[in-house]
């Protein structure tokens, strides 16, 4: 029963995703994947923190603020073999983009480690 | 192979430009309120007001940000409209949809879409990455808007020579600024920044332009290593272009960046993808891409 529970813990976490949308995209009830932190001037106008469930007057708020993304959590619907074909057919266009690439210098192999994980989830 | 007997000019070039719309002096106007916020706002204001264009995209904003309020009513009157978005979206705005009308006037017919759409999206990388290392956004925004300014200006005068080195780039045979310096005696990096100078555009700027291919000389100027990285960045994610890819990426200009390509910048990757739209979506709808494949 335990295992049961864990592993049905461990799906849901799974089961949740990343995704960046631009602000006039963002709905009430979504929730937050990354905290939202407003600066202007070097002092910190607004924030919100990872996980919250945005509100009427958060909208209200971030728009007064000419907020251009907000990064909220989503279900992923996809089933497994779904997952694994996206992040096949990511990476593939990837490493065709970085083909002509030398991969021994370090920024661009840190680069092309970065956007295949990035592409790949 | 074909070559030119001679290398372009700078004055060659700059003879030619006439030939180009008039480059929008608004950007001026955005520039000049960076530093001080206050200053020549009512300038912009005006400018506004004069560019049905762009008034209807001010309006457009502001009242897309008044549907996440309790207003009534759509909002009618300009000041209104700009104290609602702000002065720094007024300027992103103002810089977007003014290149976008310089550039839309400026293509020569055949032109592949591509160009516009990696022009755009270098635009996006340029502000995004110069945020995120602290620095003003809205010249990284121009210089991404322009840095292959260059390349139109060859595609439009010398189109013959032009397809031809583009082709050799096309087969992997050597980078396009190769191909073009063969031909050329110079490339469009080059070319680029005597149009840039030539518009007064601010010096940073017209370096960046100068130096996006090969910054390693120029990393003095902090907007050298913006553009640079933000070009790569634009291929990398292949957020548009024909045929985006990777050939090189200066260690030394990510160095002076901070840029360490750990987990820490899936975020700025985040926020390119969802600011791209932004910026591809007004091509796309004032008719640049359009116009282009026509």
């Amino acid at each position: 029963m335990t295992r049961n529970d864990d592993s049905t813990g461990a799906a849901a976490e799974r089961k949740m995703r990343r995704q960046y949308l631009p602000f006039h995209e963002a709905a009430i009830g979504m929730v937050l994947a990354e905290p939202i932190r407003i600066m202007d001037r070097h002092v910190v106008r607004f924030t919100l923190p990872a996980g919250h469930e945005l509100t009427d007057v958060n909208l209200r708020q971030l728009a007064a603020h000419g907020t251009e993304y907000v990064c909220i959590a989503v279900p992923d619907e996809r089933s497994d073999e779904q997952v694994a074909a996206d992040a096949a057919a990511a990476a593939a266009r990837v490493m065709a983009i970085f083909e002509g690439a030398d991969l021994s210098r370090p920024a661009m192999a840190a680069l092309f480690e970065r956007v295949l994980a990035y592409r790949s989830r | 192979m074909g070559a030119l007997r001679t290398p372009l000019t700078r004055e060659q070039v700059l003879a030619q430009r006439d030939a180009l719309p008039v480059f929008p002096r608004v950007i001026d106007d955005v520039l000049a309120t960076l530093d001080d916020p206050d200053a020549n706002v009512g300038d912009l204001v005006a400018h506004v007001g004069r560019d049905p264009v762009l008034a209807a995209q001010v309006f457009s904003i502001a009242n897309s940000a008044a549907s996440h309020t309790r207003r009534d009513g759509k909002v009618r009157d300009l000041y209104t409209a700009t104290s609602m978005i702000g002065l720094a979206r007024l300027r992103q705005t103002t810089i977007v949809t003014s290149l976008a009308g310089f550039l839309r006037g400026a293509l020569p017919p055949g032109l592949s879409p591509g160009f516009w759409e990696h022009s755009a999206a270098a635009g996006v990388c340029a502000r995004q990455v110069a945020l995120h290392v602290h620095q003003p956004g809205d010249p990284a925004l121009i210089a991404g808007l322009l840095h292959d300014i260059g390349q139109l200006w060859l595609f439009r005068f010398q189109p013959e020579l032009f397809m031809e080195a583009w082709q050799v780039a096309v087969r992997r045979e050597m980078t396009i600024d190769a191909a073009e310096r063969e031909r050329f005696g110079v490339d469009h990096a080059q070319i680029g920044a005597w149009l840039a100078e030539s518009w007064d555009l601010p010096p940073p700027v017209c370096a960046a332009i100068r130096h996006h291919h090969a910054p390693d000389g120029a990393l003095h100027e902090p907007l050298v290593a913006v553009l640079h990285v933000a070009e790569v960045l634009s291929n990398a994610l292949d957020l548009g272009g024909s045929a985006p890819r990777v050939g090189y990426l200066s260690d030394a200009a990510c160095e002076q960046l901070g840029l360490r390509w750990d987990e820490s910048t899936e975020s700025l990757f985040g926020r390119i993808d969802a600011v791209s739209h932004f910026i591809s979506t007004y091509f796309r709808s004032h008719g640049v891409s359009e116009d282009v494949r026509a």
